[in-house]
Parts: C-alpha cells; sequence; structure tokens
C-alpha cells in the first residue's frame, strides 16, 4: 500500500490509534498512580477509586468498571480505524481484515443460531470483543474487568433477557408451558435451570478469569520462596521467577481469556436459538395473518 | 486504598455493565458490522449486475454473430452468383466478340483476296496488253508493214496463254 494518503486521512488514522492507546495508558497511569506499594501477597477484588452514594446500594467505582470503559473506548477506536476509508473495492489489509472479521462472525452466528438470528452477529461480536479484550487487559498489567463477578453478570443478566424475550415470542401461555415439559413434576427443575443459566454462564467466566490470576499470583510467590529457599544465601534475587510465569500468562491470560470469550458467546447463541420455539412462532403468525386476511 | 472484596454484588456495577454491553454492541454495529456488510453487499450486488451485464452482452454478442454469419453466407453467395454471370456474361460477350471479330477479319480477308484478285487481272491484263502492244510494235518494225490486228491479237493471246501456262 505505498500510496499517498492524504493529510486528513493520516489525521484520522492518528485519532483512531490514540483511541485505543490513550484509554490503556491511562489505565496504567491511573494504576500507578492509585496502587500503594507492598510486598506481601494479596488476592483482592477490584480496587475502588472512589464512591458515589445511590439509592438502595452505594456505587464503588472500581478498577473493574474504568477499565471496561477503557475497552471500550478501545475497541470504538479500532472500529473506527478498521473501516476508516472503507472501499467499494478494498485496498487496505485493514478492510480485508475488518472484512474478514464480519464474514467469520457471520458464519459462526448463521451456522450456530440459523439464518433466522444472523442479525445478531453484531452481538456476538460485541460479547466476544469485549470478552476477550478485558481479560487480555492482564497483558498490560491492568485489572481485567471479566474477574469482576458484576460485570460479567450484567452481561448475563442481558442475555438472559435476550434469552426469555425469544422464549416469550410464542406467547406467554407456551411460554408457562414449557416449563412443564416433559410433564407438570419436572416444573421446580425447570425454573431451577432457567435461573441457573445466567447464574452458570457469570460464574463460569469469572471463575475461570479469577482463577488463573489468583494462580499467577500463587505461583509467582511461590516460586519467590522456593527461588529464596535454594540460592538464597547467595543472593536474594528471585531467580526462578524469570520465564516460568511467562509461559503460564500465555496459558492463562491469553489462551483461557480468549478460550472463555468464546464459550460465553457459544452459550449466548446457543440458549437463544435452544430457546426460540421456531415452529410455534411461525404457526402464531400465520394465524394472525390468517385472522387479518378474513376481517378484510 | 480500599479494594472490594474477592466476591461482592454490586446491583449499579451490574446495571452499569450491563449498559456497557449494549454501548459497545450499538459500537460494533453502528462503526463496524454495517460499513463493512454494506460495502460488501454493494460489491456483491455490483459484482451480480456485471455478471448479469455481461451475460447479457454476451447472448447479444452470440445472437449477432449468428446474424452477421447469415447474412455473411448470403453474401457469399450472392458474390459467387454475381461473380458467375459476370463470367458467363464475360464469355459471352467475348465469344460475340472474338466471332464479331473473325467475321471481320475473314471480310476483311476476303475482301483483301477479291482485291488481291481483281489487282492481279487488272495487272495481268496491264501486262497483257503491253505485250500485246509492245510486241505489235515490235512485229510492226520488224515485219515492217501493218498486220492485221486481229489475228495478230489472237496469235499473241495463244502465245501469251502459253507462256502462263509454262
Amino acid at each position: 500500500m505505498e500510496k499517498k494518503r492524504s493529510l486528513k486521512f493520516i489525521l484520522g488514522d492518528i485519532f483512531c490509534l490514540a483511541l485505543i492507546i490513550l484509554p490503556i495508558a491511562f489505565g496504567i497511569v491511573l494504576k500507578v498512580l492509585f496502587t500503594p506499594a507492598s510486598n506481601g501477597i494479596e488476592v483482592t477484588g477490584a480496587r475502588i477509586y472512589f464512591t458515589i452514594h445511590m439509592p438502595i446500594q452505594d456505587l464503588p467505582i472500581t478498577e473493574a468498571q474504568v477499565n471496561s470503559w477503557i475497552v471500550i473506548l478501545a475497541l470504538l477506536g479500532l472500529c473506527l480505524f478498521l473501516t476508516h476509508g472503507i472501499k467499494k473495492i478494498p485496498d487496505s489489509k485493514r478492510q480485508l481484515a475488518a472484512e474478514w472479521l464480519v464474514e467469520k462472525a457471520s458464519g459462526i452466528v448463521g451456522s450456530n443460531m440459523g439464518e433466522y438470528f444472523v442479525g445478531f452477529t453484531p452481538f456476538i461480536m460485541a460479547i466476544m470483543g469485549l470478552s476477550a479484550f478485558s481479560s487480555l487487559l492482564t497483558l498490560v498489567g491492568l485489572f481485567p474487568p471479566t474477574s469482576d463477578i458484576n460485570i460479567i453478570a450484567g452481561w448475563a443478566i442481558l442475555v438472559f433477557i435476550l434469552i426469555t424475550y425469544y422464549k416469550l415470542k410464542a406467547g406467554p401461555l407456551h411460554y408457562l408451558k414449557s416449563f412443564a415439559e416433559p410433564f407438570a413434576a419436572f416444573t421446580p427443575m425447570n425454573i431451577i435451570s432457567e435461573v441457573a443459566t445466567p447464574v452458570s454462564m457469570s460464574f463460569r467466566h469469572y471463575g475461570n478469569v479469577l482463577s488463573g490470576s489468583v494462580i499467577s499470583v500463587l505461583i509467582a510467590t511461590g516460586l519467590q520462596g522456593l527461588s529464596h529457599m535454594i540460592i538464597g544465601k547467595l543472593t536474594s534475587f528471585p531467580l526462578l521467577q524469570i520465564g516460568i510465569p511467562a509461559v503460564l500468562s500465555l496459558y492463562f491470560d491469553i489462551f483461557s481469556g480468549c478460550l472463555q470469550a468464546f464459550i460465553f458467546a457459544m452459550l449466548t447463541m446457543l440458549y437463544i436459538s435452544g430457546g426460540f420455539p421456531m415452529e410455534e412462532y411461525f404457526a402464531k403468525k400465520e394465524k394472525k395473518r390468517k385472522k387479518k386476511e378474513q376481517k378484510v | 486504598m480500599q479494594t472490594l472484596d474477592i466476591i461482592s454484588v454490586n446491583i449499579w456495577q451490574i446495571v452499569i455493565s450491563l449498559c456497557n454491553l449494549v454501548i459497545i454492541f450499538l459500537i460494533i454495529k453502528h462503526f463496524l458490522y454495517k460499513p463493512v456488510k454494506k460495502m460488501m453487499d454493494k460489491r456483491k450486488e455490483d459484482i451480480d449486475k456485471e455478471l448479469a451485464e455481461a451475460e447479457g452482452v454476451m447472448q447479444d454478442a452470440i445472437a449477432e454473430k449468428q446474424i452477421w454469419k447469415e447474412k455473411l453466407d448470403g453474401a457469399k453467395a450472392e458474390a459467387k452468383g454475381i461473380i458467375d454471370d459476370a463470367v458467363l456474361k464475360a464469355k459471352d460477350r467475348s465469344d460475340a466478340i472474338v466471332a464479331d471479330a473473325n467475321e471481320k477479319a475473314n471480310s476483311i480477308r476476303r475482301q483483301a483476296e477479291t482485291d488481291i484478285a481483281l489487282e492481279r487481272r487488272k495487272s495481268e491484263e496491264q501486262v497483257k496488253k503491253e505485250i500485246v502492244d509492245v510486241s505489235t510494235l515490235l512485229t510492226e518494225k520488224v515485219l515492217g508493214r501493218e498486220i492485221n490486228p486481229e489475228d495478230h491479237k489472237s496469235l499473241i493471246d495463244s502465245v501469251i496463254e502459253d507462256i502462263g501456262k509454262e
């Protein structure tokens, strides 16, 4: 792409890239400023920057909140960057990348949810992007929002609302009846499993990411102790801490983060399309249409 | 600095996170999905249109080719007919011309022959007459007297006849 780009185009590019990088830099600065010096290991939740008084419950603005806004801004920058200077005939790698992403996501959604739900593609992309990039924030040393239960719970509740909305499409009566399937004695179990859906989704994702960081901290500390024990008499330098945590980080931060994002998106797709009574919905629609025709 | 407990549920944080997901959904929909999809659809539409157009043009071209081929064949046949006609006509004409020329030549030759014959006879007559005259004169001189021209003429004629025979 050795082409002369206009100054305006370059400025737009710089703006997009700044939108990606600056929030992350801001997050790092904020973390450095607010983290007190400490030697001991601690496994805690997100750090609270300040608290806003709200009805029902105070709202603490925590690292998790701020970091998820950072991810949103960075993703906004990424989207703008990828679609900047988009043309009918692609001449840039970024457009190819953007088209690859959209096509891939449409393919996944189409094959998992069916053609009726292809409109869900941007939503699934949003879940995957937000979840994966939130987990990947650990790579720059920031607190991953996905290891805060509140963040994941919010997503899971939105997904639950969508599931219920699509289940209700065939009428509330059909929805209520579906709890007594295959027969009435199953009703309590069905209700439990219905409620368990968002709970299990949020706990799965949150638990995976959190346990990853807990294990990372534990191993790092353990290695420190071990190196102190073995070669501590010579030097206090934690030799064993070099390299080994990096390999673990590869698994816990990159692989696990992306995998959990994928699983969360997969479950969303399956629950929404699986709960949707397609045949009943279309039968009902057909009935309505016929009624209307008769009236006319 | 305070931190949250490792598991702490806060209703407002949940609501905010839910809104965040909606916001990121809207962002991705409006800034990534829609423009890319629009471009791809537009491109597909254009390609389909162009392909259909090309197909149409191809059909037209094939039909046109057929028409032209037929026309060409017709033209070829016509040309052949014209040429044949022309050749035939030319042959007739040339035959006529040649015949005419032959005729003319023949007539000329005949004319010439008759002319020649006439001339020859004339000259013969002349020569005969001259010979007669000369011989008459000579004989008159030799004999010194007038001879009967009638006798004389018949005599000379017989002599000349004899000479012509030899």
